[in-house]
């Protein structure tokens, strides 16, 4: 082939640290959402739960506060493990509304306005792909559970003192490792479901029935088979099961945290680890078949 | 006795405060019309606003007197090729135009007949059976023809209708467009190939900015630019002779000699007397010419002149 | 409008077109691949009915007993949960889906009016969802208490059982007629249908906890009115299964059926101003 002018040169200037390329996708993603009104109202009253725990724990030190609201010594909050595993509960039924709202955006007009093959054709992988989408989700989730969780609980240890902090360090751990837990089975599920369905607001209410028709159909479950074994597909079962032990809570009906109760306690926890693990395989299956470059059409 | 046109009456379309098109008035006679114009021009807001799949901001827009807010009488005389590269899920070729001839409210039998004639048409016969999502671009484009042109309107609306066809599809294509003109049909057709366009159409509509600049036959717009001097291109053995004779004259703007050495491409105001002096420069110097003829009295001139660019040809 | 008017209308067309839409709408989505997850909320109770069918030997229950779980399933899952969000998904797509996946023109570009066109599309969605959510909950009804054998067949032959099976799937039935059409408006006339659909679920479920009045502006006030009476509930659950104040059948039923066809007309003429507009 003839060639005219061998003035072509590929570009040879510096290029970005591969490992860190996925952030493009969350940086882009968190700019459109910053021009969401209803996304920054919603963040703000998603913090107010977190205030209100720490006006709580302010209130508890301080004798002031406690004379000026009139509340006696027998009127104090305890603040413990389960003082934390609510306000765990509140804030990730925040954040599965926010799943329903900012996960099925991700994937699915992607997959909608066949956008993929311009991803995929680049020197970007599929995994980094999902991590990229996945790291939108994984870092609203942590503002609103784990980083107030740990915050509220070095407030309580700074005014609590006495080592305190040295005694229950175990419910920082649980509050890390319980808000990790349920992020990242929300954001592969809300990403599984987004993949799934190509129009977001389908995958919105896939994400809403999944929590919410589950939980019916397990009750449902449970009471034709006379069983507790139907609380293995309710989600919110499982979590509040996985995060009682976490809290070394009693493990009984009606334990658990806000929104997370546990439905009977017949039903090991491993099995409710392993159904959650379960649940992430399977979306992460989900993931893998449908982030592709090509559709093939036989 | 209906209107045969297609008419525009002061129509505008905004787009919440992006406008689409502004204050059009067209009456579009039979025949094949070409819409021209560069990307966001307002062609497909145009051929929308044609077929009723958006209502006008303003204006009405009636089509062989049938308003488009009727469709239901609309289509049984209009066909609309779309740009939009979708089709139904789970559906053969044969099913895509068979389901939608049944939905017109055809019997099956007819249904049957010209879903067969279409695909004839389109030369999909072959291909009929497999999914539509199975099939190459141009195979897609040409079933969305044949979606088109089975129940035999009497208006085609054409959005690029030559995208993703192979060089011999295009000229099967072209020939149709051609045969339905020749029949007395409108045949609207929108399209970037401007050779093309020259090629088939009757008359073109210019769009920039959602205005339309210009429309009607090509020969006609070109001479409504005048502030663009003609070019005419004269193939002769002397073309410096007859340059310095026609710069005697006051008319000829530019004469410009072809590589070759064997043309001169002129530019003037007034092409008729051109035309006239030409003749008596010819027998008066002995000139041998081969050929005299119009150099931007086409699509991509007038395009040029009207939309962008410096203007001319070759 | 006269009566010559009516008589003069091209009811043989529309009829064929009708068919003709309702086949492509069953054929294209409601019975296929795609409707996988509505297999899934119908298709689940009946297997579960099923397995205590089979399993049932094992446990110790009456036939009175399953009857009352089947009437705590029906009312908690199928009317609240399965029909709620089968309907939601069914009905929002029907127009909807067809403008994110840009097919929505080819019908827009057919000689068909728009209402007839909205008309036939719900047909086709109220027969999917029929299909689906009545048979699903008739056959999990005698699966539930299959096992009982002759004493089963004696309570649906010869007691109250028929009457319970076909009052339970006439209401699924209904259920499907009401959310059907506020779905196919909100699809209509909502970007996003989740949205109302949220303020729709937490009212329909906000019910027993509300004033008399605003209790019946709901739809599952009225489909509770028709379900046969389950008197022995306790605890949360006898807040959504019991009703304190029914509403007579002759009422509701033919309320329900006014209100459904009056959402329906609208959506059918909101539908003449729809746009083909395929941009986000």
């Amino acid at each position: 082939m003839a060639v005219f002018k061998h003035a072509y040169k590929g570009y040879e200037g510096a290029l970005t640290p591969a490992w860190s390329r996925f952030l493009i996708l969350p940086r882009y993603a968190f700019a459109e959402k910053r021009r969401s009104r209803f996304f920054s109202l919603f963040f703000l009253v998603s913090i107010l739960a977190p205030l209100i725990f720490a006006l709580l724990i302010y209130v508890q030190h301080s004798l002031s506060a406690m004379k000026l609201l009139q509340i006696g010594s027998s009127n104090l909050i305890t603040v413990n493990a389960a003082f934390f595993m609510n306000l765990l509960g509140w804030q990730s039924m925040m954040t599965l509304f926010l799943a329903a709202f900012v996960g099925p955006g991700q994937i699915s007009p992607d997959l909608a306005n066949n956008a993929l093959p311009l991803y995929l054709s680049r020197p970007f992988s599929r995994a980094e792909y999902v991590l990229g989408k996945m790291s939108v989700l994984l870092i609203l989730m942590s503002i609103m559970t784990w980083i107030p969780g740990l915050l509220l609980f070095i407030l309580q240890a700074s005014l609590e003192g006495n080592g305190w902090f040295g005694q229950n360090l175990r419910i920082a751990g649980a509050i890390f490792l319980g808000s990790w837990i349920w992020i990242l089975f929300l954001s592969l599920l809300s990403l599984a479901l987004s993949a799934w369905v190509k129009w977001k607001p389908m995958a919105g209410g896939l994400l809403f029935g999944s929590f919410f028709v589950a939980a019916g159909f397990g009750g449902a479950i449970n009471a034709i088979l006379r069983t507790s074994w139907g609380n293995l597909i309710n989600i919110s079962h499982l979590i509040g099961t996985v995060w009682t032990s976490l809290f070394e809570r009693p493990m009984h009906r009606g334990s658990g945290a806000f929104f997370f109760r546990v439905h009977g306690g017949d039903v090991p926890t491993w099995c409710c680890w392993m159904a959650l693990v379960l649940i992430c395989a399977g979306c992460l299956y989900l993931l893998s078949h449908k982030i592709r470059g090509a559709e093939v059409v036989r | 006795m209906s209107d045969p046109r297609i008419v525009f009456d002061n129509v505008s379309r905004f787009y919440g405060e992006v406008l689409g098109v502004n204050r059009v008035n067209l009456a579009i006679p039979p025949g094949i019309t070409s819409l021209v114009g560069p990307n966001g021009s307002g062609k497909t807001t145009l051929m929308n606003l044609m077929t009723g799949l958006i209502h006008p901001t303003r204006g009405s827009v009636t089509i062989l007197g049938i308003p488009t807010g009727r469709p239901e009488e609309l289509f049984r005389k209009m066909g609309y090729c779309t740009q939009f590269d979708a089709f139904p899920k789970g559906l053969t070729g044969y099913q895509f135009i068979y389901s939608f001839l049944l939905v017109h409210g055809m019997v099956e039998s007819e249904a049957v007949r010209l879903t067969e004639e279409a695909l004839e048409r389109v030369s999909m016969t072959a291909a009929a059976g497999r999914p539509v999502a199975a099939y190459s671009k141009g195979m897609r484009q040409r079933i969305k023809l044949a979606q088109a042109i089975a129940h035999r309107p009497t208006v085609l609306v054409l959005d690029e209708p030559l995208n993703g066809l192979d060089p011999m599809a295009r000229n099967e294509t072209i020939a149709l467009f051609k045969q339905w003109g020749g029949e007395g049909r409108h045949v609207i057709v929108s399209s970037h190939i401007l050779h093309e366009v020259d090629r088939i159409s009757d008359q073109v509509i210019l769009l920039s900015h959602g205005y339309v600049v210009a429309e009607g036959q090509i020969h006609d717009v070109r001479s409504e630019v005048k502030d663009q001097p003609m070019q005419i291109l004269v193939r002769c053995d002397k073309p410096g002779v007859l340059a310095a004779r026609l710069f005697e004259k006051d008319n000829v703007v530019e004469a410009k000699v072809n590589s070759d050495g064997r043309g001169l491409l002129v530019r003037t105001r007034d092409a008729d007397n051109l035309y006239l002096m030409l003749n008596r420069i010819v027998l008066d110097s002995g000139l041998d010419v081969d050929a005299v003829a119009p150099a931007d009295d086409d699509v991509n001139s007038v395009y040029q002149y009207l939309i962008g660019g410096e203007g001319g040809t070759t | 409008m006269t009566w010559s008017q009516i008589t003069a209308m091209p009811w043989m067309l529309w009829r064929r077109q009708v068919a003709a839409i309702l086949r492509l709408e069953l054929k294209k989505s409601l019975f296929s691949k795609r409707a996988w997850w509505i297999y899934i909320l119908t298709l689940g109770p009946v297997v579960i009915t099923g397995l205590h069918s089979v399993f049932s030997s094992n446990m110790h229950h009456t036939l009175a007993e399953d009857n009352m779980i089947f009437a705590g399933i029906f009312q908690v899952y199928f009317l609240r949960l399965g029909i709620f969000f089968g309907c939601l998904g069914i009905f929002s797509n029907l127009f909807r889906a067809e403008v994110l996946e840009r097919t929505l023109h080819y019908y827009f570009m057919s000689p068909v009016r728009r209402e007839v066109l909205a008309v036939s599309k719900y047909l086709a969605g109220l027969i999917a969802a029929i299909v689906y959510f009545a048979g699903s909950v008739a056959v999990s009804f005698l699966f539930i208490s299959a096992h009982w054998g002759p004493v089963f067949q004696q309570y649906l032959f010869h007691g109250p059982g028929l009457a319970q099976l076909g009052w339970y799937t006439f209401t699924a039935a209904l259920a499907c007629i009401g959310y059907g059409s506020v779905f196919l408006l909100t699809g209509i006339i909502i970007r996003n249908p989740l949205i109302p659909a949220a303020v729709v679920f937490v009212w329909e479920n906000l019910n027993p906890f509300l004033p008399s009045l605003l209790k019946k502006i709901s739809i599952i006030f009225y489909l509770k009115s028709l379900c046969p009476a389950a008197d022995n509930f306790e605890g949360p659950a006898a807040l959504l299964v019991t009703t304190t104040d029914p509403t007579p059948a002759w009422l509701a039923i033919p309320g329900l059926l006014v209100v459904s066809t009056l959402v329906l007309a609208y959506a059918a003429v909101r539908s003449r101003k729809l746009e083909v507009s395929y941009s986000e």
